[in-house]
């Protein structure tokens, strides 16, 4: 692993879409180095360790177990090492509700799970190649929601 | 508060009354009067007879007297002496009746004073002839000259008497014209008070019979307004209660006594008891509003509970007034309505609301398991799917690779149904806003939503001015999609798809049984297509949930666009009809309230 590699972290409870993840990673060609949690409880635990290496890009599903994607949303943006972290919502969920909400709590950006594993890895692909710095500064609530061209 | 009519007569009345019996008391006095003085005159006269035959008697005793002298004085047979002896006790009774009937008349006692020295002098004048007529004492002179006196003596004595007489028949005939006077006077007065006195009464009688006449009519009113009002309290379920706070009389209306569960008048309220039927949960909170209505004259709505002879439980609602007449006696007001009914009616209405409220969370909580649960296997079977490279495919049998397709296919259709499906709920679920939207601006985002099949079928769309109204942008938007998309979808083959959309403001009456009849004014907006059409017999039907009108293989669809139309145009209190001539073309008319 090079050490200026893309740190990655997704946050998922559900083992496919981590495989499907993880293979569509390793097809991308961003050098990355991806690190799994399986819930909101064991996501803080990660970012709380001392010394950790804070992720590039935190990938949240907001339907988790113990701790939900929302919970830790509105967490991670209340402390103050970690309110940097750039969050991207991954989830299955497209409705109105969760889209609004975790734009208001801060969220950089909202993809929804395709169903094709082609379509993820282009979402892969343009997410860790994205200009954040110039994406976040015009974020509105019209490309919160990413849209592949 | 007016309840009675005023009778003004009534102290007219009085009035006539009054004068007509004073009338007729001072006629009856009058007459009292007239007959006093009618005894009192036959009595002067009496009297004045009286008078006069006692001096008749006195002078016809002196005459008898001086018959018998001369009688004597001729014949010295002294049988002639005997009326003169008689005469002197005749002379002295009639003296003493005429002292006694003159006793009230000085003037009369005088004269009698006079008769009687007269007289006196007379029977000496008697005694002085017997003595100078006797043979022994005879003296012809003296004889002669008392003869002689005797002689005057009487004419002086009839003189006096006559004087008497008179006296008596001047004062009897004074008394006889005042008596005339009067009594001349008094038939035409008496006459014109009688008759003024019948004209009073007349007078009163005419105003008694109208007052009759005018009660008798108000008392029908009543009669009416009283059975009307009974009959209403029975209908209404109210009753009305009145309660004297000067004499503490309590009345109650008939239907009182039958929604407290007993027949009327089946007992006499009083003070203490009007709380009785009160159920115990309530009495202190309505003892209090009693207490209110004195200070506050009255009271709005109280609702409590009734506690029935019989144990049931009635609900009532009340309200109560103090009223104050014009003597400052004080009456409350009470009205009763039993609400027992429609309170039971609000408790299941409240129950089937909690019902529907349940199950409006289980429909959310549905949508969630659709909208994430359901999608995520899918969308596994539909990544996994993905995840078999071509290469394999193509080593794969024919038949292995048809039902790969078909699990696909099938996996995609099932995609657009959950879509579909909570798209259709969400249009019911999520909150209605509604906001001032220029509807053409809403057609045209619809539009370019479509643009990919528009460009593809080189559809035609016009949109005329649409107007400005209060909608939920994105559901109109929605509306204007799946309409829109409908007509492309089922355009002719052959022919280039031309799609025209317009808008009127219309009546609600011109369209009796379809629209509102509340809301007054719509805007009618049709969309016209020169489509496939359909069937017209299925122009109900295709707004119905599923309910697809050609198979899935030749037009793939979910049967749920228009009924999301439907619930859209519910949604917004308008209306969606559909009619079509089929092979050339639809129309869709959304009828949207102003």
């Amino acid at each position: 692993m090079q050490k200026n590699a893309l740190h990655i972290l997704l946050a998922d409870d559900d083992e496919d879409d981590r495989l499907f993840f993880k293979d569509a990673f390793e097809e991308v060609r961003v050098q990355t180095k991806v690190t799994f949690v399986h819930d909101g409880l064991q996501l803080m635990e990660h970012l709380m360790t001392p010394d950790i290496k804070l992720p590039d890009i935190l990938f949240l599903d907001l339907n988790m177990p113990k701790k939900t994607g929302k919970e830790c949303l509105i967490e991670i943006k209340k402390t103050e090492h970690l309110k940097n972290i750039i969050i991207a919502i991954y989830s299955t969920s497209s409705s109105e509700e969760d889209i609004e909400d975790t734009f208001i709590e801060g969220a950089n950006i909202y993809i929804k799970k395709p169903s094709d594993f082609n379509t993820l890895k282009k979402i892969i692909n343009e997410v860790v190649t994205l200009n954040w710095h110039y994406h976040t500064s015009g974020l509105n609530r019209d490309n919160f929601l990413l849209r592949l061209k | 508060m007016k309840l009675f009519p005023k009778f003004n007569s009534s102290n007219s009345l009085r009035v006539i009354f009054v004068i007509a019996v004073f009338i007729l008391l001072f006629l009856s006095s009058l007459g009292y009067k007239h007959n006093q003085d009618l005894n009192a005159s036959s009595k002067v006269a009496m009297h004045t007879y009286e008078i006069n035959i006692q001096l008749e008697r006195l002078m016809s005793a002196i005459k008898d007297a001086e018959t018998g002298q001369r009688g004597y004085i001729i014949t010295r047979n002294s049988r002639f002496l005997s009326p003169y002896i008689y005469s002197r006790d005749k002379v002295n009774t009639s003296f003493i009746t005429l002292k006694k009937l003159t006793a009230d008349n000085p003037v009369q006692q005088e004269n009698l004073r006079r008769l009687f020295k007269l007289i006196i002098q007379r029977f000496t004048s008697f005694e002085n002839c017997f003595k100078y007529s006797d043979p022994k004492t005879y003296d012809k002179r003296k004889l002669d000259n008392h003869m002689f006196g005797g002689r005057i003596l009487m004419e002086n004595i009839r003189f006096q008497v006559d004087k008497m007489n008179d006296i008596e028949k001047k004062y009897l005939d004074r008394r006889l014209k005042i008596y005339d006077q009067e009594i001349s006077l008094s038939p035409v007065f008496s006459i014109s008070l009688f008759l003024a006195a019948l004209l009073f009464i007349l007078l009163a009688y005419r105003q008694i019979s109208k007052d009759i006449q005018r009660l008798k009519v108000f008392n029908k009113k009543l009669l009416i307004s009283s059975r009307l009002m009974s009959e209403s309290e029975s209908i209404g379920k109210f009753s009305t209660w009145q309660w004297d706070l000067d004499t503490q009389k309590i009345d109650y209306s008939d239907n009182q006594y039958r929604l407290l569960g007993v027949r009327p008048n089946a007992f006499v309220p009083v003070q203490e008891t009007f709380l009785d039927f009160v159920h115990p949960d309530d009495k202190e909170a309505i003892a209090a509003s009693m207490e209110e209505i004195v200070t506050k004259k009255h009271l709005p709505f109280i609702y409590y509970k009734v506690l029935r002879a019989d144990r049931e439980i009635r609900y009532f609602k009340s309200t109560g007034k103090l009223l104050t007449d014009k003597q400052g006696s004080k009456i409350l007001l009470g009205i009763n309505f039993d609400i027992t009914d429609e309170h039971l009616l609000n408790i299941e209405l409240q129950e089937r609301n909690d019902e529907l409220e349940k199950s409006n969370k289980e429909l959310a909580s549905f949508n969630h398991v659709a909208s994430h649960d359901l999608q995520e296997p899918l969308r596994k079977i539909q990544t996994f799917i993905s995840r078999i490279p071509e290469a394999e495919k193509a080593g794969m049998s024919d038949s292995a690779k048809d039902y790969l397709y078909k699990i696909e296919v099938s996996a995609k259709r099932m995609r657009v149904l959950i879509d579909d499906l909570l798209l259709f709920s969400r249009t019911n679920t999520t909150k209605k806003e509604f906001i001032k939207s220029n509807l053409n601006e809403l057609a045209e985002n619809a539009k370019s939503e479509l643009l990919e099949i528009i460009d593809e079928k080189r559809a035609v769309i016009t949109v005329s001015k649409l107007p400005k109204l209060s909608v939920i942008p994105y559901q109109i938007e929605q509306l204007f999609i799946n309409l829109i998309g409908n007509s492309l979808k089922y355009s002719r083959p052959d022919t280039i798809p031309e799609i025209h959309i317009e808008s009127e403001k219309i009546n609600s009456s011109d369209y009796p049984g379809l629209l509102d009849q509340n809301t007054r004014k719509f805007h009618k907006i049709t969309f016209k297509d020169n489509g496939m059409g359909f069937d017209p017999q299925f122009k109900e039907t295709i707004f119905v949930l599923f309910q697809r009108l050609h198979s899935k293989t030749d037009y793939p669809g979910t049967g749920i666009g228009l009924a999301i139309c439907k619930k859209i145009t519910d949604n917004h209190k308008g209306y969606i009809t559909a009619d079509s001539t089929p092979d050339k073309g639809s129309e869709f008319t959304v009828f949207l309230p102003e």
